[in-house]
């Protein structure tokens, strides 16, 4: 493939066994955490508040740091950091149902069956990561297990044409990495030992047989190992109290610290979910009035530390869904469907700060200025990280497809 | 369902639809002034709007920051107390049509309200929901979330505590004690002259945490009332669900005896459908209650029952969402707040009225 990253995947070998390497490469490293807001989640109570019109709802709106922007009054933590975020607040997209929102705002691309785009995850693991990292390149923090359409599209091909090992490892609730921890009666040295008895002699086999099953076998191994020395990583009981205390108590903050946790360790791409919790149909502002707080704490809570840390500059925080919520309110007191006009915020690598883009008329029922595609948004993503994002995928039996199509603009307001 | 409401033709209750009063926003809260003349409704746009229900006009007689919650006239005819999202009560003169005081009753929404008998206390609810651990348990409350205030001064009474967030609230008819429920079933009942908690009981018939989409809780207790005697309280919401958020949990009241938390009887088996119960309103002869809300899947969304047997003796489609629903003090009438869903604007490029009050005929048996 043309024109990628900053850090290929394909031809680091044995470098991170040198350690003043890979701590080099470690300070290069760049990473994206996206807060996948699954179902998705209403732009009026959140980032495009309408107080007083019909399709306002029962929240106010609360002034930020930005002259004259506000924010839904749930949000008054990120009111108080809006000079370090970026909002789009004229996000138009063509798909309103959950599946086939969902598979667009994770790929960039409407699908082109028999052929499988690789999500946004799968690319940046690719992109930004590296074989020999510990830790996973694409992990998926979501502890539930069911979530409707967002199940159907978890069982789904996450890597496309860029193969398996771009895909996902997930974790969260009841999905955890078994099998990470070496067993108490062997000891570190008899584990190294049996360990390098049987690299040897498959990689003879593989060497001999020519067996791609072998090899393959060989990485899982490997990756395996590299899961060994960091288990740790994947324990929220593990995560420091204090930390815990702010971003919880709840699976939503706890998995988001965890992803901070894991980017500070080298992670390249976290994407953490719960559910679809979004999809507010009823009880929307019953459910608002606890899932939005939650939101504006965790994002609080990570944006500060990733800056405290030196790691916002070279992390990427991408928060939102796959669309937004109707102007109306149903009758069972819900907001439906809408991917007419909603929003986003981003912030970190890449990304002024302080930005509000696009508006959407007094209802909120359509953007005002300056629409923007989920094509327009891949491209903001890839140009903030550093990787071209229209480079031609170059690969065997494939069209020619690009990493963007149609070389769609990025958001170029929001761009460093 | 196995086992459908009787006719209309084969009871000898009688319901027929008299009239119905659009009104620019979803009704949440409705009383009626005690000759049925006027009725007093509180509104999503925040407006609290005198009814004439012969005329079919409404007239504006306050307004909240956010969502009007609930309105309640008191036993003078005069004085009308409205409560709103904007966690203030307000006190409007009716004949003046003036506002004449604000309280600040609570930080959050005010979820719900009652007023006693006598017109002496008024109490409202409240309470954010904040998750309190890894499941979203419910944080413990960041205000008191039941208050009881002089309803002729506005003076506070009592601030109780309780588990938030607190959805409905009703006094005895002696107005002696106030009874408060909450998202995860938690009944919680007081004294009112003493404050002190008198019975506390909790039924899992009416939560939900999510299986499916959303890992959270939803639904709770979403209307209360006590029976004439006082002796026992009657709530509804509806049954748990594996997808809280599509709210198709079975169509549910119970009824209990609250000094022990007792639980004497429920919607009966194939005698409901799906979806949310938030109005429930004993006709002044006590014999039969009605249960009102949202319909789901099933065959109506508004029923009458017997009290002596808790049977569903009449159920129809009322169309849309019930937020509150009262018989006149004659009991000919019943009144019905209702919610459409909005729509978009017109060609004129205005929205569309999606408030309605409903007024129903009713005949009782001989």
């Amino acid at each position: 493939m043309a024109g990628t990253g900053a850090l290929s995947l394909m031809s680091w070998g044995g470098l991170f066994s040198l350690p003043a390497f890979a701590e080099q490469a470690k300070r290069a490293q760049k990473h994206c955490i996206l807060l996948w807001l699954c179902g998705a989640p209403s732009q009026f109570e959140t980032w495009d508040p309408k107080p007083g019109r019909p399709t306002g709802g029962p929240f106010r709106s609360i002034p930020t740091k930005l002259p004259g922007v506000h924010f839904g009054e749930l949000m008054p933590r990120c009111a108080g950091i809006a000079d370090k975020l970026a909002v789009v607040r004229s996000m138009k997209t063509s798909q309103s149902e959950h599946l086939q929102g969902i598979d667009l705002l994770n790929r960039g691309a409407a699908p082109r069956p028999p052929f499988i785009r690789p999500t946004l995850g799968a690319v940046l693991a690719q992109q930004l990561g590296h074989l020999e990292n510990p830790i996973p390149n694409f992990v998926l923090l979501d502890p539930c297990p069911e979530g409707n359409e967002f199940k159907e599209f978890k069982a789904g091909n996450w890597a496309g044409w860029l193969g398996a090992q771009y895909g996902p490892v997930r974790v969260g609730g009841e999905f955890k990495i078994e099998d990470v921890v070496r067993r108490a009666d062997i000891s570190s040295e008899d584990h190294e030992a049996r360990n390098a008895l049987r690299r040897f002699l498959t990689k003879k086999f593989e060497n001999e047989r020519r067996s791609a099953a072998a090899s393959s076998q060989n990485a899982v191994f490997e990756r395996v190992k590299g899961l060994m020395s960091c288990a740790d990583l994947f324990d929220l009981e593990k995560l420091p109290a204090k930390d815990r205390e702010r971003y919880g108590p709840a699976a939503f903050g706890l998995h988001t610290l965890q992803a901070r946790h894991l980017v500070e360790n080298g992670a390249p791409f976290v994407m953490v979910a719960n559910g679809m919790p979004w999809d507010s149909h009823v009880f929307h502002n019953e459910i608002y009035q606890m899932l939005v707080p939650e939101l504006d704490r965790i994002l609080f809570n990570l944006i500060t530390d990733l800056e405290e840390r030196g790691l916002l500059d070279k992390t990427l925080v991408i928060a939102m869904g796959e669309f937004g919520r109707t102007p109306w309110i149903n009758q069972a007191r819900g907001r439906d469907h809408y991917p007419n006009a909603w929003s986003l915020a981003l912030t970190g690598c890449g990304i002024k700060r302080g930005v509000v883009v696009g508006a959407t008329d007094e209802d909120g029922v359509d953007v005002a200025e300056k629409p923007f595609s989920e094509k327009n948004l891949f491209a903001t993503i890839f140009t903030a990280l550093g990787i071209d994002p229209y480079a031609a995928y170059d690969l065997p039996d494939l069209p020619t497809f690009h990493r963007v199509e149609d070389k769609a603009e990025p958001i170029r307001e929001v761009l460093v | 369902m196995a086992d459908e409401p009787k006719k209309t033709e084969e009871t000898p209750l009688k319901i027929e639809k008299a009239k119905e009063i659009s009104l620019p926003s979803a009704v949440l809260a409705l009383d009626v002034s005690a000759d049925g003349k006027t009725a007093f409704v509180a509104c999503q746009d925040g407006g609290v709007f005198t009814v004439d229900l012969e005329e079919g006009k409404h007239e504006l007689l306050g307004k909240h920051e956010s969502y009007a919650s609930g309105v309640l006239v008191l036993p003078d005819g005069q004085t009308l107390i409205s409560a709103g999202y904007d966690g203030v009560l307000q006190w409007h003169d009716v004949a003046a049509r003036k506002t004449t005081r604000r309280v600040k009753a609570h930080e959050f929404w005010s979820w719900n309200m009652d007023v006693s008998a006598d017109g002496s206390l008024v109490a409202s609810v409240t309470g954010r929901y904040d998750a309190g651990g890894y499941k979203y348990e419910p944080a413990p409350e960041r205000e008191p979330s039941v208050k009881v205030f002089d309803a002729k001064t506005g003076e506070l009474r009592h601030a109780l505590p309780h588990v938030p967030p607190v959805q409905a609230v009703a006094f005895t008819p002696d107005g002696r004690h106030v009874a408060a429920g909450n998202l995860m079933g938690q009944v919680r009942v007081w004294d009112t002259v003493t404050g002190k908690q008198t019975a506390e009981w909790s039924t899992p018939d009416l939560t939900s945490w999510g299986i499916i989409k959303s890992h959270h809780y939803l639904g709770g207790v979403f209307a209360m009332t006590f029976n004439a005697a006082g002796d026992e309280l009657y709530i509804c919401g509806m049954g748990p669900m594996r997808d809280p958020m599509a709210g198709n949990g079975t169509q549910r009241w119970q009824r209990f005896t609250w000094r022990d938390g007792k639980r004497l009887d429920e919607t009966h088996d194939g005698e409901s459908g799906q979806g949310l119960m938030e109005a429930l309103a004993f006709h002044p002869s006590q014999k039969l209650f009605v249960m009102a809300g949202r319909l789901f899947q099933g065959k109506w969304n508004l029923a009458f029952f017997e009290t002596a047997t808790g049977k569903n003796l009449h159920a129809l489609d009322a169309k849309h969402r019930i937020t509150d629903a009262l018989f006149t003090a004659d009991g000919s009438r019943l009144l019905l707040a209702k919610a459409k869903g909005q729509e978009k604007k017109n060609k004129e490029g205005k929205w569309p009225d999606y408030g309605l009050l409903e007024i129903h005929s009713v005949r009782m048996p001989a």
